[in-house]
């Protein structure tokens, strides 16, 4: 009888051979004979390229090939819109600093980086938009002309309830301007990969990515080429957050593989990284909410404009999740949202940790925490009056599911931290004295919740094949689980052994996750919206089920098989179909399953310097069920650290559209210095029925406090509101001395 | 090209470089050892972090010559044969690596703090590996780690 496994903080799959330098990621793969490409990145966010002259580049002893428009089949590309050229020959346009002119490709790293400065471009300046709320102006000018008359990319509007009436009723109406930043995923391992003809003559790529099965799609489209002439193997990655949910470099292996068959490598530099690549959105968001005097939200008025930046990438869908998370975790009755995602010429801005949900998180959890010292009431007591419950609706007018957890959280984290309950009211800790004369101490309370899976009808799905290898008596010897899931490092190769363990019967040691090769593993869609746990989860129990069946069948047939194998495709839309919005009123299902976290922060700001010190964080985190508890403290611990970088570090600065932080001198993310002296992660199980074991997700949804309630905290320290994040120590003491 | 030699893990290696080569290209592009990584390339990050005459250098800014007839320790010299080294068990023990792209730079880290003091206080360890960026982690469960592995170091006598 095997041990127990699911609930158990196994050893993860891939430590021992991390820890040793042992495994490889895409920069540490060389091939015979391979051959190395720079990119010819544009010079500006926004011209005509009117000439491009390879020759002096191409006179260069080495240089093999130098790829431009031309070369591209099909010159264009996109996630969920098609409108990006791979890249931009004479007369186009170039849109941002991440757009291509060319592709050098040279017998070393050094000629080839020699020789894409001698590509000269010619180009002609064209007016630059920075800013989305002048991008939607009638009069702007426009970004792709080819794609109407408005730089507006999408607008969605949601009508719940009648928001005058709402606000009628509303004894206080708290009215704010929020603006979010763009943020850099800064993943530590930087785009790279080699592109080479395999054996049987397919395009294949080496390298990171999320969801290896779009990619080839997408790279099919490039290069009008079947699917089945393209390939994509995917090692270890070194984190991802959202960033490779896009192709930055895997379509440029495949098109240098493609045009001169031979193996290529191609490796960014931390700039390239940073400059060139897509960013978290930054969002305007205008917002109003009107409470009762008991504390009862009437009513919420809310304007959100993200900056889409040059292409469209997803934030279409990055919007859709926006709205539909705009009012937060609590039941509102009156509701008016209208959402815009613009194009600009700023860096293109894409996925990353949250999806759309991170930006209203700091809105509507700053509002909460105004209204209650508006209202004079405890912010915790405040949320436990309206936070969603079972079946509660929704700002899109759907009951919730059954396993909300967000009181929960909140509850334990509140306890945690010393707040007392008292006949239902609660009561915040004494915080006792700072540690220095000069400086204040505050506490800051926030929640946050999260879609789990693809939304708005989209139809998700995983499918999964499990192989067992018998041994003589009949016994599993070894089981491998094959399925297209990356692992960008938060363990879902772990998590998922650990489920088909748990669901074979068998030691974990005897269960292995197959690496992600198009070639040989089945479509489990992508490494994001914190899914795999649920869906592939899922299929993984379904496809035990099927194997043990078959091996059942085997064994009674005494065939001898040493070898089966089973199959399951598992679908949201199975056990809870979503719809899109509503086109007028914005009502619909949005969401399969969703997970709850809640955060407080302690802290000490210096009153003389504006400088903040994180004390202690305590993060509760419902998953519904915690397949592995120690990964789900490192996802605790990674979520707060980009909601502390967001809050407090974290600065991409653009000036018409040219890029000023480019590497992490410039660009800080927290170094172990920055981050809380103390850290208490809770995990919370309030079980999700359709979830494997109970379980929901829990990447994304550990991010979202952190920021507004460390910006809350600073409130309390010091009594400014940070409206604009990152609450810099220059931000907060020039509020300080603005109040004084 | 010039010849450079070093005790590089303990055996005696010697290799043809460039005057201008850095150590990180070296040990990558020419002995095969990937286990130092390369982030951000200006030393900010601590991914290439290797030991030269046992302190904490950051591999890509360091000029490979500058190890001549030095002795250096990369994250292939840790542990033997298939045993991981007491920092490396308490780094999978901690659940410390996520995406692991910063971890080799981090046990390096680690170990130029143990070795030299075995002891440390958890704002000691703070400050050792406060030039090694992580993006996954938090450095919590890092810092566990860290802790673990000087517990067990203690009660062992010292780094094997």
């Amino acid at each position: 009888m095997s041990k127990k496994v699911v609930g158990e903080s196994v050893p993860k799959i891939d430590a021992a051979t991390k820890v040793r330098g042992q495994r490889k990621f895409p920069q540490d793969f060389n091939m015979k004979g391979q051959l190395y490409a720079k990119v010819v990145w544009s010079e500006y966010p926004h011209a005509r390229v009117l000439k491009i002259d390879v020759s002096p580049a191409e006179a260069l002893p080495g240089v093999v090939a130098i790829l431009t428009s031309e070369d591209v089949p099909v010159n264009e590309y996109g996630i969920d819109i098609v409108d990006q050229p791979v890249l931009v020959g004479e007369g186009e346009k170039v849109r941002w600093l991440g757009d291509r002119i060319a592709i050098v490709i040279a017998e070393s790293e050094r000629i080839a980086q020699e020789a894409r400065q001698l590509v000269r471009v010619e180009y002609e300046p064209l007016p630059v938009v920075s800013d989305p709320r002048e991008a939607m102006k009638p009069d702007a000018p426009l970004i792709h002309e080819e794609r109407g008359d408005s730089n507006i990319l999408k607008y969605i509007k949601i009508r719940k309830g009648d928001i005058e009436k709402g606000f009628a009723e509303a004894d206080v109406v708290i009215e704010s301007y929020y603006l979010t930043p763009h943020v850099e995923h800064a993943y530590m391992q930087p785009e790279a990969g080699v592109g080479y003809i395999d054996k049987e003559g397919r395009v294949t790529v080496i390298a990171a990515a999320q969801w290896s099965h779009d990619d080839l799609h997408q790279i099919s489209h490039m290069l009008d080429l079947p699917i089945d002439q393209l390939r994509e193997i995917v090692p270890a990655i070194g984190g991802a957050f959202g960033g490779r949910e896009d192709m930055y470099i895997q379509h440029l292996l495949a098109l240098c593989a493609y045009c001169v068959r031979q193996p290529v490598k191609m490796v960014f530099d931390r700039e390239e990284s940073v400059m060139r690549t897509g960013k978290r959105h930054p969002y305007y968001i205008r917002y109003r909410t009107g409470a009762t005097r008991d504390g009862k939200l009437t009513a919420v008025e809310i304007e959100l404009i993200s900056d889409a930046g040059a292409y469209a990438s997803t934030s279409i869908p990055v919007l859709s999740n926006t709205a539909s998370f705009a009012a937060g975790p609590y039941v509102v009755p009156n509701a008016k949202v209208d959402a815009y995602t613009v194009y600009t010429n700023n860096a293109v801005a894409m996925a990353m940790r949250g999806f759309g949900s991170t930006q209203p998180a700091f809105a509507y959890e700053m509002q909460m925490n105004k209204l209650a010292e508006a209202l004079g009431v405890d912010p915790v007591e405040l949320r436990m009056k309206n936070l969603l419950e079972d079946g509660s609706i929704a700002l899109t007018g759907n009951p919730m599911p059954t396993g909300v957890g967000i009181k929960e959280t909140l509850r334990q984290s509140a306890l945690a931290a010393g707040w007392k309950e008292e006949n239902g009211g609660w009561i915040k800790p004494d915080l006792g004295p700072p540690s220095a004369p000069y400086r204040r101490r505050g506490i800051g309370v926030a929640c946050g919740y999260k879609n789990v899976g693809y939304s708005f009808g989209f139809d998700d799905k995983s499918k999964v094949i499990v192989e067992l290898a018998l041994d003589e008596s009949g016994e599993i010897a070894r089981a491998l689980v094959k399925l297209g899931a990356s692992d960008q490092g938060m363990g879902a190769h772990t998590a998922l052994a650990q489920i088909a363990a748990e669901a074979l019967g068998v030691d974990y040691e005897k269960v292995r996750v197959a690496l992600v090769d198009t070639s040989m593993v089945p479509n489990a869609g992508s490494c994001s919206a914190s899914r795999h746990v649920y869906m592939s989860g899922n299929a993984v129990i379904r496809a035990c089920q099927e194997v043990l069946r078959k091996r059942e069948a085997a064994l009674r047939d005494e065939i001898g098989e040493k070898r089966v194998v089973g199959e399951y495709e598992y679908r949201g839309r199975s056990v809870r179909p979503t719809t899109p919005y509503d086109p007028e009123t914005g009502m619909c299902d949005p969401h399969i399953s969703y997970g709850y976290a809640t955060q407080i922060a302690l802290l000490e700001v210096d009153v003389e310097t504006g400088e903040t010190e994180v004390l202690k964080v305590w993060a509760a985190q419902d998953v519904g069920k915690a397949i592995n508890p120690e990964m789900v403290k490192g996802q605790a611990g990674g979520g707060v650290h980009m909601g502390l970088g967001y809050a407090l570090t974290e600065e991409f600065i653009q000036k018409e559209g040219l890029v000023k932080t480019r590497r992490f001198s410039e660009y800080h993310i927290p170094t172990v210095a920055d981050m809380s002296r103390e850290f208490i992660p809770l995990i919370v199980e309030v079980p999700d029925p359709t979830g494997p074991f109970g379980a929901k997700g829990v990447g994304e949804m550990t991010t979202l406090p952190t920021a507004p309630a460390i910006i809350s905290a600073i409130h309390d320290a010091v009594g400014v509101w940070i409206d604009n994040l990152p609450a810099t120590a220059e931000k907060v003491w020039r509020a300080m001395q603005g109040r004084a | 090209m010039v010849t450079l030699k070093m005790i590089l893990n303990g055996q005696e290696v010697s290799v043809d470089v460039e005057p201008g080569d850095l150590l990180a290209d070296v040990f990558r592009d020419k002995l095969g050892l990937i286990g130092t990584k390369i982030s951000c390339g200006e030393g900010e990050c601590g991914a290439c972090t290797v030991l030269v005459d046992g302190k904490a250098v950051d591999s890509c800014i360091y000029p490979a010559l500058k190890v001549q007839g030095r002795e250096v320790i990369t994250i292939e010299g840790l542990g033997q044969d298939n045993r991981l080294d007491a920092i490396q068990q308490a780094f999978v023990d901690k659940t410390a690596p996520q995406c692991g792209y910063c971890i080799p730079g981090m046990v390096i880290s680690a170990k130029a703090l143990l070795d030299e003091n075995p002891h440390p206080t958890r704002k000691e360890i703070e400050k050792r590996i406060s030039g090694n960026l992580c993006r996954c982690t938090g450095y919590y469960q890092i810092i566990e780690a860290i802790e673990l592995a000087a517990e067990r170091l203690a009660g062992k006598g010292g780094l094997e």
